[in-house]
């Protein structure tokens, strides 16, 4: 399992060192998954609560809002990096 | 990554349990709060009505099935993105 290119670790890690890898992990992909339910909960789910089934509606915009939300974590990631770089050339002169 | 060998995976199956416990509480108290917040707004009275009760029921269903719902797509989701970094 590799997430945002953890897991490129050096051999010889210790037991602890890999087991608190992984929690890292698990903890990054967990935290991400609360955040997209409580995001998409209040940008999707009617309050009125009308019926405790998921709608046509709330159900397109919930696989909608998912989709959108991995996206901007890439497009967050890509101008981070690029702004990263921009920091790095400014230090070469 | 390195892979976990035996007795190091079942360290960390130690860990993932005692997360999902922890995880299991924190949604149970998220729920209260959401539908309470959302349903619960009439204090002439010290029991819940009957249309906050009602309320509250579609409330906690309708998260459960909102959270199954992006829980699958966040898997959808994962499984493409760790494919595209394989490639």
């Amino acid at each position: 399992m590799s997430f945002l290119g953890f897991g490129n670790s050096q051999p010889q890690l210790t037991s602890e060192q890999k087991i608190s890898a992984a929690e890292t992990e698990l903890d990054l992909v967990t935290d991400m998954f609360n955040k997209l339910v409580d995001n998409c909960y209040k940008k999707c789910i009617n309050t009125q609560y009308t019926e405790g089934e998921l709608n046509k509606n709330e159900s397109a915009c919930l696989d909608r809002c998912v989709a959108k939300y991995f996206e901007t974590n890439v497009k967050v990631g890509e101008n981070m990096q690029q702004l990263g770089q921009t920091f790095t050339n400014a230090g070469k002169f | 990554m390195d892979a976990l060998n035996a007795k190091e995976q079942q360290d960390f199956q130690k860990l993932v349990e005692q997360k999902q416990m922890k995880d299991f509480m924190r949604l149970y108290s998220s729920l209260v709060e959401r539908c309470f917040t959302d349903c619960v707004n009439d204090f002439t009275s010290s029991k819940l009505t009957n249309k906050e009760q009602t309320c509250i029921l579609k409330c906690s269903e309708k998260f459960l099935k909102h959270s199954e719902r992006v829980g699958q797509r966040f898997q959808e989701q994962n499984a493409a993105m760790s494919q595209g970094l394989n490639r």
